[in-house]
């Protein structure tokens, strides 16, 4: 059978690889700008393109402790992120090597947040690289495809049994469209058999198991064990490569590769997108006359030290473009590494470093131009201006703001959509507490849309760590007489508060931090693409619940949040709506007071209809909450030192149809699954009217 | 941008904390609001739901809209209990 050639993404790419490699277990978190591999796998599996369990973790710790645990058991393993959620795997990252786990992991590169962006550079594999995982990057978004089924055959071979990380650059390869070949899965089939773990956990089949526990004594043994391992892989990886091109008819190399090297007295060395670029400015320097070569390191870890040697007797000079930057070494961190295989030879060439494109800067082939220019220039006079060199680049103007006369802390004019109800919640939120006020903001829509119109600080806290932040700010303020003085909030997403956020918060509130946390819960991860949460309702469409053949949205009920904190007896716990603005108003002041009189932690959270997520139009964002009261789906209650109240009681409560048939992620519901939804609705609303009618919570 | 670098710490990014106000987003609208003054009953439902803050009650408690920030989502219209706001399409 022909092979199917079609235009995508990178990402979709990746997602054909594992779907065409049958992964059977897949554990996922999105982030930007990994999130598309999972929606797209997302999508196969509901169509029934792939028969997988797909995983939707609260995050990126437990996403690679689910793979771990996966694969441990004997199933062939994906996932896929990158940043700051590689960071937060990290010492998952370090378990998956002990364990000989052959996961394979996508990495959309990003930067890591020392400053933020979803822009990409090898900060975030940068820390992990030297854990013991096979490290690869690539360059097209064919390669992405066609290394993770590399990947997996490299790292399930019984010679390595090690996981891989397949690193693609963020935008330039994610979301950029290329032309792709798609094998053929009887082709891929017979090329990559069924994982069979060695030594799977698995009591019914197997009597012994890996392990991550050794005598002090051991350990050197074994380190030096893996890093035989590890450079055993080359072969590896070699033979892999001749045995897919023999096959499928493509080769990018092996742990290099060579671009015009033939003859060449100069050097530079790429990795990822930017060779592309680079490719075309050998070529024109070439067209000169020049005799310059380019090497793309393809994989960093096992390091290509053979293939750079092996260049670095016939050079007069090597430039390495670097991606990243080794801090207080002075430079990259390929650039090290460079240096460092070639440090004892005989003789070795200068080796100059350019540091490029941090944060998702362009690398141009202006850009690499220049650096090749530079590379050449110390071939011929044997003396480099300078060891390292970064490239930068000055920033567009950006338009000033309407100055205007203003009282709310948050100005007009902001980058939230059009009809934004976290907008609506935002502002009431501000008038209510005033400028004395922090804002603790873990990653969500409002980071991006609304600290750059508000007076008052707005904290960017790590995604699960922003309750923990809220605390260290009110010890702080607490030990210098302050804690009156100033409202200290959360303003978070439903995924920072049900999900990834929640350890932290119950944390605090178990330990009676008088902090606020203010939630607005617009029902699924919509800063990254409306993947679903924990908070988002049965049977809703989301971009990681999808409705195919197969899936048919979200299976689950949502997480009853008021209990939850209920259970850790807070003194003030409340629902309410941007559609009830007198009640969310009073109830955030009501927060606010208990805070300041030092009675513990106030959780309030707030309803968001989103047109964007929910599939209205934006006129109707308030329509659609005060429907969400009336109808039962979105109760407003009130819990005060253990009595709950239930704010607004219609008369009788409106058919959930009026609800749901407003919001096209419910469309596909069929009458049946609206009466589930009707009759859970209902009996929940009783629930809340019974503990109403008990006065206090009995645990209180 | 609205960051600037610190001057006493060098590298240090700040958040500008003296800013005024926000980004001139006319340019996002499809449809425009229009006050029908007749059938307004000066409610004030329009100011309170607006998501960007862009209408504001003058002195009489007449709704006004600072068209400069209006993004024409319509929330106002569709709120009014008097329909007395028109979405009219821009460029009319």
């Amino acid at each position: 059978m022909m092979p199917e050639i079609d235009v995508m993404p990178g990402n979709k790419a990746v997602a054909h690889g594992v779907r065409l490699a049958r992964v059977e277990v897949i554990p996922v978190f999105p982030i930007t700008p990994q999130t598309t591999i999972v929606e797209y796998i997302a999508s196969f599996i509901a169509d029934g393109e792939l028969d997988a369990e797909y995983i939707h973790s609260e995050g990126e710790h437990s996403c690679l402790g689910m793979a771990v645990g996966a694969s441990l058991a004997g199933a062939r393993t994906f996932t896929a992120t990158c940043s700051q959620g590689l960071a937060y795997m990290h010492e998952v990252v370090a378990q998956a090597v002990s364990y000989r786990t052959p996961i394979v992991m996508a990495v959309a590169n990003r930067v890591l947040g020392w400053y933020w962006s979803i822009g990409p550079d090898y900060s975030d594999v940068m820390p992990e690289w030297n854990l013991g995982w096979v490290v690869n990057f690539v360059e097209s978004n064919q390669e992405a495809l066609d290394m993770t089924l590399q990947l997996y055959k490299v790292a399930e071979d019984k010679r390595i049994s090690l996981p891989a990380m397949l690193n693609l650059d963020g935008f330039y390869l994610s979301y950029s469209q290329e032309r792709v070949e798609i094998p053929d899965q009887e082709a891929v089939d017979g090329w990559l058999p069924p994982y069979e773990a060695i030594h799977p956990v698995d009591p019914t089949v197997s009597d012994s198991w890996p392990s991550a526990l050794i005598p002090p004594a051991l350990h050197t043994t074994y380190r030096r064990k893996y890093e035989e391992v590890l450079q055993d892989s080359r072969e590896v990886i070699e033979e892999v490569g001749r045995s897919f091109h023999e096959t499928f008819g493509r080769r990018y190399g092996d742990l290099a590769e060579e671009y015009r090297c033939e003859d060449a007295d100069s050097l530079m060395v790429t990795m990822g997108s930017m060779t592309t670029a680079a490719r075309r400015v050998v070529d024109r320097l070439r067209s000169q006359g020049e005799k310059i070569g380019l090497l793309k390191l393809r994989f960093m870890r096992p390091f290509p030290a053979n293939e750079l040697r092996a260049l670095a007797g016939q050079v007069d000079s090597i430039g390495v473009v670097d991606r990243v930057v080794l801090h207080g070494t002075g430079g990259g961190g390929v650039f090290t590494d460079v240096k460092a295989a070639l440090y004892n030879l005989d003789e070795r060439p200068p080796i100059m470093n350019f540091i490029a494109g941090m944060g998702g800067d362009d690398i141009s082939i202006d850009d690499l131009y220049g650096m090749g220019k530079k590379v050449l220039r110390t071939s011929k006079t044997g003396r480099m201006d300078r060891e390292v060199e970064f490239i930068e680049h000055k920033v567009p103007p950006s338009p000033e703001p309407v100055k205007i006369e203003w009282d709310n802390p948050l100005y007009p004019g902001s980058a939230g959509c059009a009809g934004c109800g976290s907008s609506i919640i935002l502002r009431r939120m501000l008038k209510v507490l005033g400028s004395d006020t922090v804002v603790v903001i873990p990653p969500c829509c409002g980071t991006i849309n609304y600290p750059s119109v508000s007076k008052v600080p707005f904290v960017l806290a790590n995604y699960a760590a922003a309750a923990a932040f809220e605390t260290g700010f009110y010890r702080a303020y607490r030990k210098k007489g302050k804690a009156d003085k100033i409202y200290l909030t959360s303003y978070s997403g439903d995924g920072g508060t049900v999900d990834i956020g929640l350890q932290a918060i119950s944390a605090a509130a178990e330990r009676g931090e008088s902090i606020m946390w203010i939630c607005y819960d617009n029902e699924a991860y919509m800063n990254t693409g409306i993947q679903r949460s924990s908070s988002t309702p049965m049977f809703a469409f989301t971009t990681s619940t999808p409705v195919g053949e197969v899936w048919k949205g979200k299976p689950q009920r949502r997480k009853n949040m008021v209990l939850i904190m209920a259970a850790h007896r807070i003194p003030y716990i409340a629902t309410a709506s941007l559609a009830y603005l007198p009640d969310l108003e009073r109830k955030i002041r009501r927060a606010a007071e208990v805070t300041r009189e030092g009675k513990g932690f106030a959780y309030v959270h707030i309803q968001q209809p989103c047109a964007v997520g929910w599939y209205f139009p934006p006129e109707k964002t308030v329509e659609v909450g005060r429907l969400a009261v009336q109808t039962g789906a979105w109760p407003l209650l009130e819990v005060e030192d253990g009595s709950l109240k239930v704010n607004v009681k219609p008369r009788e409560l409106r058919p959930i149809g009026e609800y749901l048939k407003l919001q096209r992620r419910f469309r596909h519901l069929s009458e049946e699954q609206i009466q589930v939804v009707q009759k859970e609705v209902s009996s929940d609303w009783e629930s809340w009217l019974h503990l109403e009618k008990m006065g206090r919570l009995p645990w209180y | 941008m609205s960051e600037a670098e610190s001057k006493e710490v060098k590298g240090m990014i700040l958040y500008r904390g003296e800013r005024h106000g926000g980004q001139n987003v006319a340019n996002w609208r499809i449809f425009r609001p229009e006050i029908d003054e007749d059938k307004c009953v000066k409610c004030g439902l329009c100011a309170q739901y607006c998501p960007e803050g862009a209408v504001t009650l003058d002195e009489d408690g007449k709704p006004q809209i600072d068209m400069r920030f209006c993004k024409g989502c319509g929330v106002c219209a569709n709120e009014c209990p008097q329909e007395a706001i028109d979405m009219v399409k821009e460029g009319r």
